[in-house]
C-alpha cells in the first residue's frame, strides 16, 4: 500500500473536503497591544501568530541598511517546538525559517507602498503555533491582517493560498497528510484586486498542460481567502469604532 | 457549510514510538444518496449511477462482510446494494489494494446495481470514536446509524436490510428501528479454520514491503513478473523483468526461479520481487521434452547452462483471477484420507498450483469443470485455499469446455441487457430506420455523387469499410474510403459504450462468435450494406492524375449509399477482365442490356483505378521504409494455419492487397491527424522492433539448411527469408517465416501521451504512426479513434468540442484493457481451435483410422525427442524419442520405427539415436516423417494431441485421389463434424429423435472484411504462440 488515497472516486479527499474547498478559517486582529499591529489566523489546524512593528520607529540596529527611497520590510519566521506532531528543536535561523522569512519579504515589499516610507523599516514577525500544512500561505494571510491593523498602507490584500495536483485534478488548500504525499506543490500570494501575483512558489515537477489548471485553482481559492479576510477586517473595524463611539 | 470535527490518531512510528496525530475532518449536510427516491435530488446533487428504483429493499453489508464476501456481492442477481464509506476503508486498509480496487472496479461499472455513501462526510451520519471503543464496534455502529438515517432521508419507502456477521450486532440493533432490518449473512459454506498444518512452516515468510522497495531501490531486489513454464509447472517458472529493474541490474534475460519453495506462494502473473542467488546455485533450464503429468521427477538430462537464478522474497501484487478446477475422481478423495472435508481440487491451468477447497459436494462435483477463487495462501501452507464459486458444465461437453477456455481466459459474453438494448436505434419492417433531416444538414451527401462500392468475403453481414474513386473536375483524382460510423449510435458512456468497452473486440472461436455490440448494428444499421442509406465517416484524398501524389486530405462524416456489395473473387475477375461473373452480381442482374454494360464498365474502371493507386502506394511504402514482410508473410501464416483456409484461397488476389493498402492508408493518414491534434491523447498502434537475441533460434535453424537469414532490419529480413527458399520443399520456408514472426513482439495500442515520438514506430507496416480506424464494428480502439477524429474535426472548425476526450492517463489504461482483451481472444481462439482438433481426433481410433497417420516435419530439436509441425492439419506437437522407460526410437530396413534399449545423442542440428546393437537412426532439422496422431484425454486438463513418429521416412500417400480429398479438410468441416457427433450423441441420449438439423451454422459473419484485417489478426496470433515453449 503506497499511502492513502488522496483523492476518492466519488470525489473526496482525505479529511471530506471537495477538491477546490478551503478548510475553516479562522481569524482574529489586534491580539497584542504592545505591537503596532498584530493579527491570529487559523486555516484549518494550521495556526499562526503575525506581529508588525511599523513606520514611525525608525531603523533600528545597523544605520547602513536603511533605504534612502523606502521602507525595509524585514520578516522573521519562527515555528513553535510544539507545532508539529514529532517533537523537534528547531533553532533560530535555521535553512527553512530564513527561506521562509525571505519569501515573506518578497511577498510584502511587493504589496506594500514602501517608497511612502523612505528610511525606515518595518518588521513583520509570525510565528506558527501548529504546522498542518500551508504554513506560507497560512503566515502571509496572518501577517496582511497585521499590516493592516497596523496601519501601514498597502496596494491591496496580500492572499495565498497552495495547490496541488492529484490525479488530474487539482486540489486547492493542501492539508499536511496531501502534502505529505509528496505530489507536486504550488503557493501563490495574490493581490486579488487586480489579479497580480505577488510571489508563486512551485517544488516537484508538474507538466506544463496542468499547470493553468492548478494555478487557477490557487488563485481562486486565494479570491476566497479575500473575501474571508475582508470580512474579518471590517468586523474588526466596526468592533473598534463602536468602542472608540462609546 | 460544513462542519469542522476533529480526529485523533494515535499511531506508532517505524521507530516504535507512539504518535499523535490530529486530523480535520470536515462534515457536510448534504452527501449524493444516489437513490431514486431522494426527496431532495438537487441538494444531494446526485450524479451518475443510482439504485435501480425496482427493488424491494436496500442491502447494507457491513464492513466485515464487504470484506470476506465481496465476490458473492458482485454477482448481478444482487441489486440495490449500498457499500457504506466505513466497509470501504475498512477493505482498503484490511485486505489492501487488490481487494479494493476491486470495489472500486464494481462501484465504477454501470451494469451493477451498487452505489458508494459517503457516510463519514455527512453531519448525521458521522459518529466519532468513543473512548476505548474498538475499530470493529465503531465501524458496526457507524455502517448501522447510516442505513437508519438512509432509511429517513428516503422517507421511509424503502426498507434497508443490513448484512451482518457480527451476532451482538444483530442483538444489538435487530429491533432498534422499524425498517431496517439486521441479519446475519448466511454463506454457503462453512468455512473451517485452517488448522492441520499450523505445525512447520512450508515456506518462508514475506519480506514487509518498505524492505521491499527500498530493496529495488538500491538494486538488491529485482522486480518483475513471474511467468510459469506451462510444461515444467512444478519446477520452471521464469521472472521477466520490469522497465526501470532490467537496465540497473545489467540483466538481459530473465531469471529463473527454480522449485516451489524458491517461488514461495507466488502464483504465475503476480508481480514480485526477487533475490538473486550465489553463482555457485545458478542452475539451467532443462531443454528435454517431459509430460505435464510427470511431476518434478529427475529427469537424467543435463540441463543447458546456467542462468540467474533467484528466489521470491516478496509480491508486490498479486493477480489472482477466477480459475477453472476438477475435483479429483473418487479413488483420489479416498486416498486424500482422514479430512475428507478438504479436498485438492486441480486447476485446468497448468501453470496454477493445485487449491485447497473445503466442501461436502466433492462426490456431486465430480465429473464437473468448476470455478473457484483463491482466497488465501499461509506460509504453513503447502497449497494454497480456496473457495468454490460456480459449476460450468460436464468435463468432455462441448458447452462445459468452451465456457472453461472462456472463463480461463476471463471472457464474460452475457447478452445484451434490456437496457443496453433499449438505447438501440429501431429498426423493422413496420418502422424502419432512415435518416434523419438534421444529420442530413450536417454530413456531406455522397449518395449521389460517388460510386461507392464494397469489397468482402462471400457472405460477409458486417460491411465496415467501402471504397470510392473519382475523376475531380480539375483532372485530379479522388480516393476515398469510408468507414461505418459507430460512434454516431455509440454515445460515450451509454450503457452500449461500456459493455463495449468492457467487452473490446468481437471474440471469435473455432465454431461461434461473441459480438462487441448488438446485430441491429452490427449486422444492420452500420454496416454499410448495398443499396441502403447508411452514415459513414469518410477520408478521402485528392491524387495527382499521374503521379498519385497526396494534394489534399478531407476528413468529415457523410451519407453513402454503397451501390455494390461485391465478393473478392468477383472484384479479381473484373479487374481480370472476365466478365462472365457479372451474373454473380445481384445489382446488376435486374438491369437491361444497355444500362448494365454502362454500370459494368464504370464499376471495372472503378475498381482498376484504385488496383492502380494501391500498387503505386505499396511501391511507395516499400521505397522509403521497405519491406515485404506483412504481405508475403500472411500468405504463408494462413497456409499454415490451415483452419483459415476457407475464409480466402489459396493464392491471395490482387484485390486482396488492394484492400488493404487502402485501409493502411487510411489508418495511417487518421493516425497523423488526431496525434496532431492531440499528441498527448490519441490512441495509435506501435510494433516495436523486435529483440536480435530472439532471432538467433531463426538464425541456427536456417543455418543448417545452408541459408542466412540478415535481421538487422525489417527489410534484409524479409528479403533474406524471400532468399531462403528449398525448392523441393516449400514448407521450410514456411516454417523460418513463422519462427521470424515467433520471434517478434506484438503490436500495441498505447496513447501518445506515455511514450516518445520515436517509440510510435510500426516496425510491420514500416509506418511512423499508425492506428486502427477501419473497423469500429468489431474492436473498441476503432470506436475511441473515431471520436478522437471527430474531436479533431470540430477543433479545426474551432468549434466547441462537444465530448469529452480521455486523458492520457485514463486511455492509457484503456490501452493496456484493450490489448489484454485482445491477448484473451487470440487465445481463448487458439485454445477452442486446439479443442475441436482434439475432439476430431478423439473417437478416432489411431492404429486403424487412415487419417490419423500424417507425414510431419522436424522443426525443432531438443534433448529427448523433436517438435513436429504437421502441414496437413495445421498441428504442432512434440514426439518422443525417449520413451518413459528409457528405451530409444530405432528404425528398421523397412523405416517402421521400434523402442529398443539405447541412448541419444543431441547436435545443433540433428538427434542420433543409437540402441544398443548398434543400430543408429538420425534425424535432421526440417526431416519428413510419418507420425500417428493420438489423443491423449485429460480429466483435469484440456485434452491434448500426441505425436508419435512411426516412420523416419515421409509419409507415402497410397491414393493421391483420398489426399486430395482429405488435405481439404478444412477447419469449418472439421467444427461441423464435432459438432454434429456432438449433438448426435446428445440425440441418443434423449429418446425422442427430432429431426436432425442438417443446416449447421456457417460462418456468416467473416473476421474481417478485408485481407488486411485478417493479417492483422492472423499475424497477431502467430506472434504469439503460448503453447510454444518459453523462450529466454
Amino acid at each position: 500500500m503506497a499511502g492513502l488515497e488522496l483523492l476518492s472516486d466519488q470525489g473526496y479527499r482525505v479529511d471530506g473536503r471537495r477538491a477546490r474547498e478551503l478548510r475553516k478559517i479562522q481569524a482574529r486582529m489586534g491580539v497584542f497591544a504592545q505591537a503596532d499591529g498584530s493579527a491570529y489566523i487559523e486555516q484549518g489546524n494550521t495556526k499562526a501568530l503575525a506581529v508588525v512593528y511599523g513606520v514611525p520607529r525608525g531603523i533600528g540596529g545597523v544605520r547602513s541598511r536603511a533605504l534612502p527611497d523606502r521602507a525595509l520590510v524585514n520578516c522573521q519566521y519562527s515555528s513553535a517546538t510544539f507545532s508539529t506532531g514529532e517533537r523537534k528543536r528547531r533553532p533560530h535561523g535555521d535553512r527553512k525559517s530564513c527561506e521562509m522569512g525571505l519569501q515573506l519579504r518578497q511577498t510584502f515589499e511587493a504589496a506594500i507602498l514602501t517608497q511612502l516610507h523612505p528610511r525606515s523599516q518595518i518588521d513583520i514577525y509570525v510565528q506558527v503555533l501548529q504546522a498542518d500544512g500551508g504554513t506560507y500561505a497560512a503566515c502571509v494571510n496572518a501577517a496582511t491582517l497585521a499590516v493592516l491593523d497596523a496601519g501601514i498602507p498597502m496596494r491591496d490584500f496580500v492572499c495565498a493560498c497552495s495547490a496541488g495536483f492529484v490525479e488530474g485534478t487539482a486540489l486547492a488548500d493542501l492539508s499536511h497528510v496531501e502534502e505529505a504525499a509528496g505530489g507536486p506543490q504550488l503557493a501563490l500570494a495574490l493581490l486579488p484586486a487586480s489579479g497580480q501575483i505577488a510571489l508563486l512558489e512551485m517544488d516537484a515537477r508538474l507538466h506544463e498542460d496542468h499547470l493553468e489548471q492548478v494555478l487557477e485553482a490557487a488563485a481562486q481559492a486565494a479570491r476566497d481567502v479575500h473575501t474571508l479576510l475582508d470580512h474579518v477586517v471590517r468586523q474588526h473595524v466596526r468592533e473598534a469604532s463602536i468602542l472608540l463611539g462609546d | 457549510m460544513l462542519q469542522k470535527r476533529e480526529k485523533v490518531l494515535l499511531l506508532r512510528t517505524f521507530q516504535g514510538r507512539t504518535l499523535r496525530i490530529v486530523r480535520e475532518h470536515y462534515l457536510r449536510p448534504c452527501v449524493p444518496c444516489n437513490s431514486p427516491l431522494c426527496p431532495q435530488p438537487a441538494a444531494c446533487r446526485n450524479e451518475g449511477k443510482l439504485l435501480s428504483s425496482d427493488v424491494t429493499h436496500y442491502v447494507i453489508p457491513d464492513w466485515k462482510v464487504v470484506q470476506d464476501y465481496l465476490e458473492i456481492l458482485e454477482f448481478p442477481e444482487l441489486k440495490g446494494i449500498i457499500f457504506m464509506q466505513t466497509a470501504c476503508q475498512a477493505v482498503q486498509h484490511q485486505r489492501g489494494r487488490r481487494q479494493y480496487n476491486k470495489l472500486r472496479n464494481l462501484l465504477k461499472d454501470a451494469r451493477h446495481d451498487c452505489i458508494l455513501f459517503a457516510n463519514e462526510f455527512q453531519q448525521h451520519c458521522y459518529l466519532p470514536r468513543e473512548r476505548g471503543e474498538s475499530m470493529e464496534k465503531w465501524q458496526t455502529r457507524s455502517i448501522y446509524n447510516a442505513a437508519v438515517w438512509y432509511y429517513h432521508h428516503c422517507q421511509d419507502r424503502m426498507p434497508i436490510v443490513m448484512v451482518t456477521e457480527d451476532e451482538e450486532a444483530i442483538q444489538q440493533y435487530g429491533s432498534e428501528t422499524e425498517g431496517v432490518f439486521v441479519i446475519s449473512f448466511k454463506s454457503r459454506q462453512e468455512r473451517e479454520n485452517e488448522s492441520q498444518e499450523s505445525h512447520g512452516k512450508e515456506y518462508p515468510e514475506h519480506l514487509p514491503l518498505e524492505v521491499l522497495e527500498a530493496g529495488i531501490k538500491s538494486g538488491r531486489y529485482i522486480q518483475g513478473i513471474l511467468n510459469v513454464n506451462k510444461h515444467r509447472a512444478q519446477i520452471e517458472a521464469f521472472v521477466r523483468l520490469q522497465g526501470a529493474s532490467s537496465k540497473d541490474s545489467g540483466l538481459i534475460s530473465d531469471i529463473l526461479i527454480h522449485g516451489m519453495k524458491a517461488r514461495n506462494r507466488s502464483i504465475h502473473g503476480d508481480v514480485v520481487v526477487v533475490e538473486l542467488l550465489p553463482k555457485n546455485e545458478w542452475k539451467g533450464r532443462i531443454a528435454a521434452l517431459c509430460e505435464n503429468d510427470s511431476d518434478d521427477k529427475a529427469l537424467g538430462e543435463s540441463p543447458s547452462e546456467p542462468m540467474p537464478t533467484g528466489r521470491v522474497v516478496g509480491i508486490l501484487q498479486k493477480n489472482w483471477r477466477d480459475y477453472v478446477v476438477t475435483f479429483p475422481s473418487k479413488e483420489e478423495v479416498q486416498s486424500q484420507g482422514k479430512n475428507a472435508q478438504k479436498i485438492l481440487v486441480t486447476p485446468w491451468d497448468y501453470r496454477i498450483p493445485k487449491i485447497r477447497i473445503s466442501t461436502q459436494q466433492a462426490e456431486a462435483l465430480q465429473d464437473f469443470r468448476v470455478v473457484v477463487r483463491i482466497d488465501s495462501w499461509e506460509s504453513t501452507s503447502v497449497y494454497p485455499n480456496g473457495h468454490f464459486v460456480r459449476v460450468l458444465g460436464r468435463i468432455g461437453d462441448l458447452e462445459g469446455e468452451i465456457a472453461t477456455i472462456l472463463v480461463e481466459n476471463s471472457i464474460s459474453v452475457v447478452p445484451f441487457s434490456e437496457a443496453q438494448m433499449c438505447e438501440m436505434p429501431v429498426n423493422t419492417p413496420e418502422n424502419p430506420w432512415k435518416v434523419s433531416p438534421e444529420e442530413e444538414q450536417e454530413r456531406k451527401d455522397l449518395r449521389k455523387t460517388h460510386l461507392v462500392f464494397s469489397i468482402d468475403p462471400k457472405g460477409c453481414e458486417d460491411v465496415d469499410d467501402t471504397l470510392s474513386v473519382r475523376t475531380l473536375n480539375n483532372g485530379n483524382l479522388e480516393l476515398g474510403v469510408h468507414i461505418a460510423d459507430v460512434t454516431h449510435f455509440v454515445a460515450p458512456n451509454s450503457y452500449i459504450d461500456v459493455e463495449a468497452r468492457t467487452r473490446a473486440t468481437t471474440y471469435y472461436l473455432a465454431d461461434r462468435r461473441y459480438d462487441m455490440l448488438p446485430s441491429i448494428l452490427s449486422a444492420d444499421l452500420c454496416s454499410l450494406l448495398g443499396g441502403v442509406d447508411r452514415y459513414a465517416v469518410s477520408v478521402m484524398w485528392e491524387l495527382d492524375e499521374t503521379s498519385y501524389e497526396i494534394k489534399k486530405v478531407w476528413y468529415g462524416r457523410t451519407i453513402i449509399r454503397s451501390a455494390y456489395k461485391l465478393f473478392y473473387e468477383a472484384a479479381q475477375e473484373l479487374l481480370d477482365g472476365n466478365f462472365s461473373i457479372v451474373d454473380d452480381i445481384p445489382e446488376l442482374k435486374d438491369l437491361d442490356e444497355k444500362s448494365r454494360q454502362a454500370k459494368l464498365e464504370e464499376l471495372v474502371w472503378a475498381i482498376g483505378k484504385l488496383t492502380d493507386i494501391a500498387r503505386h502506394i505499396r511501391a511507395k511504402r516499400d521505397r522509403c521504409g521497405a519491406l515485404e514482410l506483412e504481405g508475403v508473410e500472411v500468405r504463408v501464416q494462413l497456409d499454415e494455419k490451415k483452419n483459415i483456409h476457407d475464409l480466402i484461397p489459396k493464392q491471395p488476389l490482387e484485390v486482396h492487397e488492394t484492400v488493404a493498402e487502402c485501409m493502411i492508408l487510411a489508418n495511417h493518414w487518421v493516425a497523423k491527424k488526431i496525434w496532431e491534434n492531440f499528441p498527448h491523447q490519441a490512441l495509435l498502434r506501435q510494433h516495436p522492433s523486435p529483440h536480435q537475441e530472439f532471432f538467433s533460434e531463426l538464425r541456427e535453424c536456417a543455418k543448417a539448411k545452408g541459408f542466412f537469414i540478415d535481421t538487422r532490419s525489417n527489410k534484409t529480413l524479409a528479403d533474406s527469408l524471400d532468399n531462403a527458399n528449398d525448392p523441393n520443399d516449400p514448407i521450410v520456408n514456411r516454417l523460418l517465416r513463422s519462427m521470424a514472426t515467433q520471434a517478434m513482439s506484438n503490436a500495441l495500442y498505447f496513447s501518445t501521451g506515455s511514450c516518445a515520438e520515436e517509440e510510435f514506430h510500426h516496425y510491420g507496416l514500416a509506418l511512423d504512426k499508425y492506428t486502427h480506424f477501419t473497423s469500429p464494428i468489431r474492436r473498441y480502439s476503432d470506436i475511441v479513434v473515431h471520436r478522437l477524429l471527430m474531436a479533431a474535426i470540430s477543433k479545426d472548425k474551432k468549434m466547441e468540442m462537444k465530448e469529452n476526450l480521455l486523458s492520457n492517463k485514463d486511455l492509457e489504461e484503456l490501452c493496456r484493457h484493450i490489448n489484454n482483451r485482445n491477448r484473451a481472444a487470440q487465445h481463448s481462439q487458439k485454445q477452442s481451435t486446439e479443442l475441436f482438433q482434439c475432439m476430431y481426433f478423439k473417437d478416432k481410433d489411431p492404429e486403424t483410422e487412415e487419417r490419423c497417420i500424417s507425414d510431419g516435419v522436424i522443426y525443432s530439436i531438443r534433448t529427448n525427442g523433436v517438435l513436429v509441425f504437421i502441414p496437413r492439419f495445421g498441428i504442432k506437437g512434440a514426439a518422443y524419442l525417449k520413451n518413459k522407460d528409457g528405451l530409444v526410437i530405432s528404425c528398421g530396413p523397412d523405416s517402421r520405427s521400434e523402442w529398443k534399449p539405447g541412448s541419444l545423442q543431441r547436435f545443433q542440428n540433428k538427434i542420433i539415436s543409437t540402441t544398443t546393437a548398434g543400430q543408429s537412426v538420425t534425424f535432421h532439422l526440417f526431416d519428413h516423417v510419418t507420425v500417428r496422431i493420438s489423443v491423449q484425454a485429460l480429466r483435469c486438463h484440456s485434452d491434448t494431441i500426441r505425436l508419435e513418429i512411426i516412420s523416419n521416412k515421409p509419409y507415402m500417400i497410397p491414393n493421391t485421389e483420398l489426399f486430395h480429398q482429405s488435405s481439404l479438410l478444412l477447419k469449418s468441416e472439421l467444427v461441423k463434424e464435432v459438432t454434429r457427433s456432438m449433438e448426435e450423441a446428445q440425440l441418443a441420449q434423449e429418446v425422442k429423435v427430432n429431426i436432425i438439423q442438417e443446416e449447421y451454422q456457417e460462418y456468416c459473419q467473416t473476421k474481417g472484411q478485408s485481407l488486411y484485417t485478417l493479417l492483422e489478426e492472423i499475424r497477431d496470433l502467430a506472434l504469439l504462440d503460448v503453447s510454444s515453449n518459453y523462450r529466454t
